[in-house]
């Protein structure tokens, strides 16, 4: 059985200019232990995405439609009388079966608490542990997540630690209470690339030895090159393709994903092969277009591209692509 | 590129801050540059890379004259700009441009993009009247693939890309040989970054342009540059042609920073064993005695810790590294 199941999910927010449509139908499947990542460039809603998911929507976000089953639970907001049934229901599962690592670790943390304080509250708040008992998995965690002498450590303020510390603290936090889900939004972007490694280094051999899936948001392809099982682009709100990683890196089918491939430069290549950008700039989701979504930019859209939304496909078992090209009525060259 | 002529050479350049808090507190300086020498070629790009806080920003905007040096000497064109100073300073400026990292904040936000690229020529007086000066708008826009009836809009209505092609317009306006990129495209999305850099390398080839790029995005400064200058807490650890430095690194740091760098293809990444660093980068207030890098380097020796390195010369590469020392 699926860990995360999500169907046709749909996510507006309200806005004096109108709403904008910042998640149009997005389903994907995670299985347990799978590490998925999401790609996307800024306003794809891939962020957007995770939050409707796991309940942290903006006040003028809404979730419109859309199904989410996590660990056999329907966990979908119309499930709910009201907001606020959800949102405690939900305050249950964030932190407990499913954590999150944020972007920026510089305003995570409380600035006026211990990290002890910090750590222990999770495993208080959800799980049936004592104090003490708390106390000790803390620095247990702490330890995990490679940070040196703990127990000292573990009384100081996030302001006596560096950036990549601080952001251990945090993957060591989501990991109190053993999730089943970890969802991680960006979880480098703020870190220098020498720690940028040690932090990638620290989640992939967390994913060897714990028994989590890992969701990972992020515009790196290099990022999910490393981490990833299997990987999907996100564009204007929409998954375009979802497959393993070496079917998103050697075998793309969506044009936007051969785009973006050939858009960053590998310094293993030598070549002095010019860079090609995709050219012009994402779709304005207040009045997103009415076929594919990358029409406008897409060297090989054709009529059909622009007024009919493309149907998924399906290349192989796990690979799939929403582009017209793949479709079997469109002419084959 | 080899028979060019050195457009700007920098010499023992040091730029240093002074932090210190309240007057009865000892004396703090930072110094963000220590001691860099480099030239940079006619037509060349010059990457200089390093994480933050390595000082490669402060060395960008000394070159400019944004900050004052403390001591060193930048001779451009055969003229030492560390010295100048009022009119003459301003005067040099023509020759000398700068393209910001963030192309939010960089924009004056009240002014159209017509008044934001024409600014520069009217301080420097480069024509007389106005309707030369919005012809010349017009042709720049059109160079940098905006069209010319942007001129009366405002950067509110550009995108992030979009901005940073006026950012581009405005270095241009003056007509200068030197442009300054400092991280000019870490703002941008990555579909969005690949045309701001052709665009970059275009303008080059066509004016006969000299870059010093900046960035932290290794890979990205690889594909632009000619040349790469490795920077650590204030100083050049090494410095050669961009394609023998990712290949063939010489010094522990550029080695490490190399192998940290995450590669888009899963075979490789997957398989890839990463030298991973220890520790963090030093404070430049209290740097190590010796070597910059000998707290994080794996191979460091007693000498490391007390002498600093001075750069020498290995086949076409300049390193300070005591290993390569005879």
């Amino acid at each position: 059985m699926a860990l995360l199941e999500v169907n046709n999910l749909v996510t507006k927010f309200k806005t004096d200019a109108g709403d904008v449509q910042a998640v149009r139908g997005v389903s994907f499947k995670l299985e347990p232990k799978e590490a998925l990542g999401i790609v996307g460039e800024s306003g794809s809603g891939k962020s957007q995405m995770m939050y409707s998911i796991i309940g942290l929507l903006a006040d003028n976000g809404v979730v419109e439609s859309g199904d989410v089953m996590f660990d056999g639970e329907d966990i979908s907001i119309k499930n709910f009388k009201n907001k606020r049934e959800y949102n405690d229901f939900m305050r249950k599962i964030r932190g407990n079966s499913m954590a999150m690592i944020f972007q920026d670790p510089m305003t995570f943390l409380n600035p006026v608490l211990k990290v002890e304080t910090q750590l222990i509250e999770p495993m208080l708040n959800h799980g049936n542990m004592s104090k003490e008992e708390a106390k000790k998995r803390a620095i247990e965690l702490m330890k995990l997540v490679g940070i040196p002498s703990p127990e000292k450590r573990i009384k100081q303020y996030p302001f006596e630690f560096s950036g990549g510390m601080r952001q251990r603290i945090i993957i060591a936090i989501a990991l109190a209470n053993n999730p089943k889900l970890i969802i991680a939004d960006e979880p480098t972007t703020a870190l220098d690339v020498t720690i940028q490694a040690q932090v990638l280094e620290l989640i992939e051999d967390l994913k060897d030895k714990s028994d989590s899936a890992i969701i990972m948001i992020t515009h790196d392809l290099g990022v999910v090159a490393k981490l990833c099982d299997r990987i999907a682009i996100m564009y204007g709100g929409k998954i375009v393709e979802i497959g393993t990683d070496r079917d998103i890196f050697h075998d793309p089918k969506h044009p936007y994903t051969e785009g973006l491939l050939q858009c960053i430069s590998n310094p293993e290549n030598d070549d002095e092969q010019d860079l090609t950008p995709i050219a012009g700039s994402p779709p304005d989701l207040l009045n997103p277009p009415k076929g594919c979504p990358f029409v406008d930019r897409c060297t090989k859209a054709m009529k059909v591209c622009k007024d009919y939304e493309p149907p998924v496909s399906t290349i192989k078992e796990g690979h799939q692509c929403a582009c017209w090209l793949l479709d079997e009525r469109a002419v084959k060259k | 590129m080899s028979e060019n002529k050195v457009i700007l050479s920098v010499r023992n350049l040091k730029t240093y801050f002074d932090v210190t808090k309240g007057i009865f507190s000892p004396r703090q300086i930072v110094k963000a540059v220590d001691d860099v020498s480099f030239d940079i070629m006619e037509n060349e790009t010059f990457g200089l890379v390093g994480e933050s806080g390595c000082g490669k920003t402060t060395l960008g905007r000394t070159i400019v004259k944004l900050y004052e040096p403390e001591s060193g000497s930048i001779i451009f064109e055969g003229k030492d700009i560390a010295k100048m100073k009022g009119k003459e300073l301003t005067a040099f400026r023509k020759d000398m441009q700068m393209i910001f990292q963030d192309p939010y904040a960089s924009l004056n936000p009240r002014m159209t993009v017509g008044e934001i690229i024409k600014e520069p020529m009217i301080i420097h007086n480069i024509y007389d009247n106005d309707k030369d000066r919005e012809d010349r708008v017009v042709e720049l826009l059109k160079i940098v693939g905006l069209k010319p009836d942007h001129i009366r809009r405002y950067p509110a209505e550009f995108s992030g890309g979009q901005r940073q092609r006026v950012g581009i317009a405005r270095a241009l306006a003056v007509n200068p040989k030197f442009i300054v990129c400092d991280e000019p495209i870490s703002a941008l999305d990555v579909s969005i970054q690949a045309q701001v850099v052709n665009l970059l390398k275009d303008i080059q080839k066509e004016m006969g342009l000299s870059y010093l790029f900046v960035a932290h995005d290794l890979s990205m400064v690889k594909h632009i540059s000619d040349r790469i200058g490795v920077m650590y807490l204030g100083q050049m650890v090494e410095l050669g042609p961009a394609n023998d430095v990712y290949h063939r690194p010489l010094h522990p740091y550029t080695t490490a920073l190399l192998s940290a760098i995450p590669i888009p293809d899963p075979d490789v990444a997957k398989k890839k064993q990463r030298i991973v660093l220890e520790g963090e980068v030093p404070s430049p207030i209290n740097p190590p005695k010796g070597c910059p890098f000998c707290t994080r380097c794996p191979k460091a020796t007693e000498r490391c810790h007390k002498e600093r390195p001075v750069p020498i010369e290995v086949g076409t590469r300049k390193v300070a590294c005591h290993l390569y020392e005879k």
